[in-house]
């Protein structure tokens, strides 16, 4: 059985259709790329099956179980979780208490318990900085755990979303441009860190990216969308081969 | 950092810390009382309250974020609803139950009808940010005045009389104590940075998996019920309550603490909910010498305009500018003061000169709000992220580079 599975998913803004009736499958420990031209309807499919819109016609199942309509904050329970094209850190917080944040919806202790001051919601505060401190060390951002994250560098920002993301332990991790505004050194990191998260971390990963050759070489299934509906599906090697995809890149030929 | 402590250790710096507190709020009221005249210990009472309400809307506007304007009407229906109950109960039907027991409680009962009032309140904040809501409070706050005030059985417009006077000073103090230990607790706790979080982004929030709805209702639940806490005891002081003593000017002034301390610092909270208390008040002792009403008041303006000014940019220094050495600091604070003290008597000589301004005489009541509003706007342009920002008292500041930020080891 797949981990997520869209079926057909629609996603109408009134006469606008921004998603067509998009279907893919991704497998446990697959690394899939969502790839295509600008206004393509990448990030409205990650919203999709964030929770952020429901689809207006179609079905979405992750691990087996219906997630179509279900809240944001209950698919983030189920194991999902994302970063965002544009970033979206707390910025007066620390990054340690970013990554905090990502790992609270696992807390079990009451309100009663964090206003009094209780040695139960210390002890989880206290798990939760001590885990987050070893997903900063992932993402290598272990030496500014205290730093305001709005003071952050932009790639340090885009790793620091991804342990946020990590802290929520999702079996499958959307990626939303995660290379975007990197500079090469950094991209081929981010490749190599992305690879080490999925084989010791056991996590599946969903990324939508630019960058051709970060995806080509990082990506084992590709799907390409261009105007919202699917023009392409396979491997790498297939998709750069594909005449569709190659002109809806760079145009048809005359 | 440090693992949670053997729960007997626990439970004894607990009982440390609130026979402490409890003994600091006697001590407060013994020495108030022991030295201080009528008027004086009312403003004790008073500054004690106007932390409360303004350390407990810090929790729904600087740290949760949501823009509430109407923090008086919870103030007000915890007044109330304390307040009716104490009048039916002991002056209406000639109970007499002892009065601190009964105090104590009826305050709970107002912290609850406050608390719902605020559950009411929160949905709304669901669907609407910023400004929206901002509008959405304020006609509530207004909305409840107006209520009050044409029932009848509140006492209308003529005031709900015949409330028991009890008041114990040190029983505000321990609210205002406990408002404070609550926030600061939430905040240090992994909840609370939930509800930071939701202030810095919602929609990662949501996709973080925190339930959004639920921190924003807790937050006005939280913050309602000890502003309906703070509107008891405020009945209980007064003996009988008016519609007008919680109309938008209270919300407006709870807010302006609340923004002046720096959003979302409850040490900021506190410390501008004295100065603002205190800052009127204290004008009141205006006086100007025969004949010389505007250059001596315009002196005193100027003059407390800029040890005002001294005071923010020592603050902003120490907060922000780690870097100089010592003694360049100390040579601009010297500087800064020299320059406000040569300044004043330079103006006021430069003043008197001038005729007409000289002989004009301005009642100084009318002068006292004048410099409270502009001592106001000469803050928010020196410092527009409030006294304190998103800092927080700890003695780490004084220590050096850490500038109050939790320690890790790394």
């Amino acid at each position: 059985m797949s981990l997520l599975q869209l079926d057909q998913a629609t996603i109408r803004f009134g006469g606008l259709v921004a998603v067509n009736q998009i279907s893919f499958q991704i497998e446990e420990g697959q690394l899939f790329g969502l790839i295509g031209p600008n206004g393509a309807g990448k990030t409205t499919c990650f919203n999709m099956i964030t929770g952020v819109y429901e689809p207006t016609s179609g079905r979405i199942h992750f691990a087996g179980k219906e997630i179509t309509g279900t809240p944001q904050n209950k698919i983030a329970k189920l194991g999902i979780s994302r970063t965002f094209q544009n970033i979206r850190l707390y910025g007066s917080l620390s990054v340690l208490e970013n990554v905090v944040v990502g790992g609270f919806l696992r807390h079990k202790t009451g309100l009663a318990s964090s206003l009094f001051y209780m040695p139960g919601a210390v002890r989880e505060t206290e798990a939760l900085k001590e885990e987050a401190l070893r997903l900063l060390s992932i993402v290598n951002l272990q030496h500014v755990a205290n730093v305001r994250s709005r003071d952050l560098a932009y790639g340090m920002q885009r790793r620091l979303e991804i342990a946020r993301a990590m802290a929520t332990r999702p079996k499958l991790l959307l990626l939303d441009e995660p290379a975007a505004g990197m500079n090469p050194q950094e991209k081929i990191e981010l490749n190599g860190m992305v690879k080490k998260i999925r084989d010791e971390h056991g996590l599946t990963v969903l990324l939508i990216e630019h960058d051709m050759r970060f995806v080509m070489s990082l990506c084992e299934r590709i799907v390409v969308l261009d105007h919202g509906e699917e023009i392409a599906q396979g491997p790498p090697e297939a998709i750069r081969n594909d005449p569709k995809v190659i002109a809806a890149y760079l145009g048809e030929a005359v | 950092m440090g693992s949670a402590a053997s729960p007997g250790r626990f439970w004894l710096t607990r009982l440390v810390s609130a026979v402490l507190g409890i003994g600091g709020c006697f001590l407060i009221q013994t020495l108030s009382q022991h030295s201080l005249g009528d008027y004086q210990q009312r403003l004790v009472f008073l500054a004690a309250l106007y932390v409360t309400l303004s350390v407990s809307l810090n929790l729904i506007n600087g740290i949760t974020g949501q823009f509430s304007i109407g923090h008086a009407a919870f103030y007000q229906i915890g007044a109330y609803s304390a307040g009716y109950f104490s009048k039916i109960y002991i002056h209406d039907q000639g109970h007499n139950p002892p009065a601190l027991p009964w105090l104590i409680g009826v305050t709970i009962v107002g912290a609850g009808c406050a608390a719902i009032a605020g559950f009411v309140v929160g949905l709304p904040s669901l669907r609407l940010r910023g400004d929206y809501l901002a509008i959405v409070t304020l006609g509530f706050g207004e909305i409840v005045r107006i209520t009050v005030q044409n029932t009848d059985a509140l006492g209308g417009s003529y005031a709900l009389q015949d409330i028991p006077k009890i008041h114990p000073v040190w029983l505000v103090w321990l609210l205002a104590l406990i408002c404070v230990a609550v926030s600061r607790n939430l905040v240090k706790t992994a909840r609370g940075l939930t509800f930071l979080a939701v202030r810095e982004d919602e929609i990662a929030s949501q996709a973080m998996g925190v339930d959004v709805t639920r921190v924003k209702v807790t937050a006005f639940v939280l913050g309602a019920a000890f502003a309906g806490a703070a509107g008891s005891l405020f009945a209980h002081y007064e003996g009988s309550i008016l519609p007008t003593n919680f109309t938008m000017d209270v919300s407006f002034i709870i807010l302006t603490m609340v923004v002046l301390g720096g959003t979302g610092s409850i040490t900021g909270s506190v410390i501008s909910a004295l100065f603002l208390f205190y800052l009127p008040e204290y004008l009141r002792g205006l006086k100007a010498s025969d004949g010389q009403a505007l250059t001596v008041s315009s002196t005193l303006i100027i003059g407390g305009l800029l040890s005002i000014g001294i005071v923010t940019g020592l603050v902003k220094k120490i907060m922000e500018d780690q870097r100089g050495t010592p003694q360049s600091r100390g040579l601009i604070y010297v500087g800064l003061v020299a320059a406000g003290v040569v300044f004043v008597p330079i103006l006021n000589l430069v003043l008197s000169t001038i005729k007409p301004l000289a002989e004009k005489h301005i009642p100084t009541d009318q002068l006292r709000m004048v410099i409270f509003a502009v001592a106001l706007i000469v803050i928010m342009l020196l410092r527009p992220q409030g006294l304190l920002g998103h800092h927080e008292f700890s003695w780490s500041m004084f220590g050096g580079s850490n500038r109050g930020k939790p320690e890790v080891a790394t």
